[in-house]
């Protein structure tokens, strides 16, 4: 039956057909990166092409991973998540289907336009005034759905996760709402402020939230230990919830705005390092006696690196957001870095351990190659740490340019190198992810003999 | 199952609060009145600036342009006034600047110039990762560069001056000296020591001694701003000093001939960035004019030692 094929109502379907949207998006967002980071040390590269010049390229880049990869993979991995935690089914799968549809609809609308410089010109919100409402339609069917299936839960107690996932699905649709200021126009500083509120809280209010509470969730359950403390789990969440959403103006420093608004920024830029150590904590002492299945475990090592990388960019963030760091760093290719290892180093690690973890879970059938998943591990971690790498010393030359009032044409040429090294990076990455893709494709689309002894969804509580 | 409840009720609470105190409030409390020095976006029958911001905004030139300047930005122009930005949205303030920042860039460089930039940004600047916007139409073009040219103008004084018509018609006929010869400009170097470096500094690069005192510092030869200049334009500045600053009337000070030679040599000064290439790797295959450096002693003979 056409419905059937179109809204599957089988269980898992939903999750499954999130997360591989996931990882096409994901190519497609990546390997535009990928194209503009080669942009950068080859200018003229593609010469007379709109759709292929950087800023394009780089528009459609950020929405491709971060509502295409990300957001989708998150979705994904929260239909899987959430019943397992709740011991039950997901509320709708038929819902979840048609969000995933949605979804799909938002992002080749993204692309169509985005690429074409169909833009509304602002930062992290450039999608056009439909695919605004069509997100926002998706972002709350699948609040609805979640919710829906915690109301059933056959569990008491909420495990922590929950509340992660919860306090994400009740708060970044309307940071995305506010964010978009699709039909009101602000003043321009005015518009800066709500558009850092946005800018900042997708990462805070989304990212953050539903990633940690993905680690929350893979980690015990990776290393069959128990999580350390769920009391300092508790006060980790409330951390985030409340130091994150104000943090949003430390982008904008140095430009007119308020200086109590500045302040607030900068002071809960800095209380954020509660909630990261609380989290931080938690996971060690959870690891605690456990490393040495990292060698083995590759969805535990993706988890890991990823738990490593928070703390690096959990460190650098609230050490950034200070007024005499910023004033030194801000504008340059340092602040790049750091968002890259937040949303590529740490939250796209974690996916990817939760897509390792989960999909063979969710469809029965084991993945194709463990070899190509040690590929991918490597070229993705490697490249990454390339990245991260050229990007912050790129970083300190221009903001060494900047401090001293050297002109642009003078200390551009010295960062020639390290625009190359970044361009291998995201070779390898895009590589990485194109393998990633290969072996989803061949565990779950090749007719697999080996289907049946399968690692099967043994449900853990 | 009361603690869930409390524990809902208190993360709407904060979030609620929250978004009041860092979107609402700002937005009741914070009306920047509007400047004078906004952008004007002055339409013209041949351009129409307006519209060249919304290509900016859709070419993503703020991806890599920043619009506003910092205290700490020298060269960038006057600072930025919450007043400016009424106008402006959406905001293109930007996040990260791979190019220079651009909230003065109006009158910085002539038209011709912006738009032999937008169309082969390496021809015009050597070593510039920009990226080629010759797929734009001319018109496109056009209004583009209008915009540029209108950014800061309302905040700025230095929009591109001409020389007056006599310069034009009555010194650069007369002119006795080869402005483009070696001899020239070596002849005008020690023009330039005796009376120049004070301010402008032995490089050129506006970090003379005297600069330190002068509220209005002097200006930085090696910018590329300078090599626009012709050379009546030069003339006419040595000639005639630059009006509120303390750079003299050199018509009273040097003959006209000793102007020339002084031009000439200015106009050596920026010359490592007039080098134009197709490629970078070509860049340091072209060999530039060094001249011999002075020695402090030379510079500043009354020095005395230690």
């Amino acid at each position: 039956m056409l419905l059937d094929a179109v809204l599957s109502n089988r269980e898992g379907s939903a999750a499954r057909n999130f997360i591989l949207s996931a990882i096409w998006w994901s190519i497609l967002g990546m390997g535009a990166g990928m194209l503009g980071g080669l942009e950068f040390s080859m200018p003229d590269l593609i010469h007379n092409i709109p759709q292929l010049s950087f800023p394009h390229l780089r528009m459609w880049h950020v929405n491709a991973v971060a509502v295409g990869w990300l957001s989708m993979g998150y979705v994904g991995a929260m239909y899987y998540m959430v019943p397992s935690l709740a011991k039950t089914k997901l509320w709708s799968e038929r819902l979840g289907n048609f969000t995933m549809w949605a979804w799909n609809a938002v992002m080749v609308g993204a692309f169509c336009t985005l690429i074409n410089g169909s833009t509304e010109g602002r930062e992290y919100a450039e999608l056009g005034a439909v695919l605004d409402v069509l997100v926002a339609i998706a972002l709350v069917t699948i609040a609805a759905n979640v919710y829906m299936t915690v109301v059933n839960r056959k569990v008491k107690k909420l495990y922590v996760s929950l509340w992660y996932f919860l306090g994400a699905l009740f708060w970044f649709p309307l940071v995305y709402i506010i964010g978009q200021r699709t039909f009101v126009a602000l003043p321009g500083l005015n518009d800066a402020i709500v558009g850092w509120f946005y800018g900042h809280n997708i990462l805070g209010m989304w990212f953050t939230t539903v990633g940690v509470g993905m680690m929350y969730y893979l980690l015990p359950r990776l290393t069959n230990a128990p999580l350390y403390s769920h009391g300092l789990s508790m006060l980790g969440f409330w951390g985030i919830a409340l130091f994150y959403a104000p943090t949003g103006t430390h982008h904008i420093l140095q430009s007119p705005v308020p200086e109590w608004l500045k302040a607030i920024a900068v002071i809960s830029s800095v209380f954020l390092l509660v909630p990261v150590l609380t989290v931080l904590t938690n996971f060690f002492m959870t690891m605690k006696g456990k490393w040495q299945q990292v060698v083995t475990d590759m969805p535990l090592r993706f988890a890991v690196t990823s738990c490593m990388f928070y703390l690096v960019t959990c460190v650098q963030g609230p050490f950034q957001a200070t007024r005499w760091v910023n004033w030194y760093l801000h504008f340059t290719q340092w602040v790049v870095g750091h968002a890259h290892l937040a949303l590529l180093g740490t939250f796209s690690f974690i996916l990817t351990s939760a897509i390792y973890y989960g999909l063979p879970r969710i469809t029965g059938r084991d993945w194709h190659s463990q070899g190509l998943i040690r590929a991918h591990y490597w070229l993705k971690f490697l490249g990454f740490l390339l990245m991260m790498v050229s990007l912050t010393i790129a970083g300190l030359i221009q903001s060494a340019g900047w401090a001293f009032g050297v002109p642009v044409d003078q200390w551009g040429l010295q960062i020639r190198p390290y625009w190359g090294l970044r361009a291998v990076s995201g070779v390898m990455i895009v590589l990485g992810q194109c393998i990633f893709a290969y072996n989803a494709f061949k565990s779950l689309y090749t007719p697999a003999a080996k289907a049946a002894d399968a690692k099967t969804a043994e449900v853990k509580a | 199952m009361n603690g869930y409840r409390l524990g809902a009720i208190g993360i709407v609470i904060t979030f609620f609060t929250i978004i009041t105190a860092t979107v609402l409030l700002p937005m009741v409390l914070f009306n920047p009145v509007p400047s004078k020095s906004y952008n004007k976006y002055v339409k013209t029958s041949e351009v129409n600036p307006a519209r060249g911001r919304q290509i900016y905004v859709r070419e993503g030139c703020f991806y890599c342009h920043t619009q506003f300047t910092r205290l700490q930005d020298r060269g960038y122009g006057p600072l930025v006034k919450a007043g400016d930005y009424v106008w402006e949205t959406p905001h293109q303030l930007g996040t990260a600047r791979t190019g220079p920042d651009l909230t003065n860039e109006g009158g910085k460089f002539p038209s011709e110039w912006q738009k032999a930039h937008l169309i082969n940004p390496r021809a015009v600047k050597p070593g510039s990762i920009m990226p080629s916007f010759s797929h734009l139409s001319n018109r496109d073009m056009n209004d583009l560069v209008s915009y540029i040219q209108t950014l800061g103008n309302q905040r700025t004084v230095h929009a591109y001056v001409e020389a007056p018509a006599e310069y034009e018609l009555v010194y650069l006929p007369k002119k006795t000296v080869d402005t483009n010869s070696d001899a020239a400009a070596n002849a005008g170097r020690g023009i330039y020591t005796q009376n120049c470096a004070a301010c402008h500094g032995l490089e050129g690069e506006g970090n003379g001694p005297n600069s330190i005192s002068l509220e209005k510092k002097p200006a930085n030869f090696t910018r590329a701003f300078y090599k626009q200049y012709p050379d009546a334009f030069w003339f006419y500045r040595v000639s005639e000093g630059v009006a509120g600053t303390r750079m003299p009337r050199f018509n009273e000070i040097l003959t006209e001939e000793e102007r020339w030679y002084l031009v000439a040599y200015l106009k050596t000064l920026p010359q490592n960035q007039e080098i134009t290439v197709d490629k970078l790797d070509q860049l340091n295959k072209v060999g530039q004019v060094h001249l011999p450096k002075l020695t402090e002693q030379e510079w500043e003979p009354h020095s005395g030692g230690n």
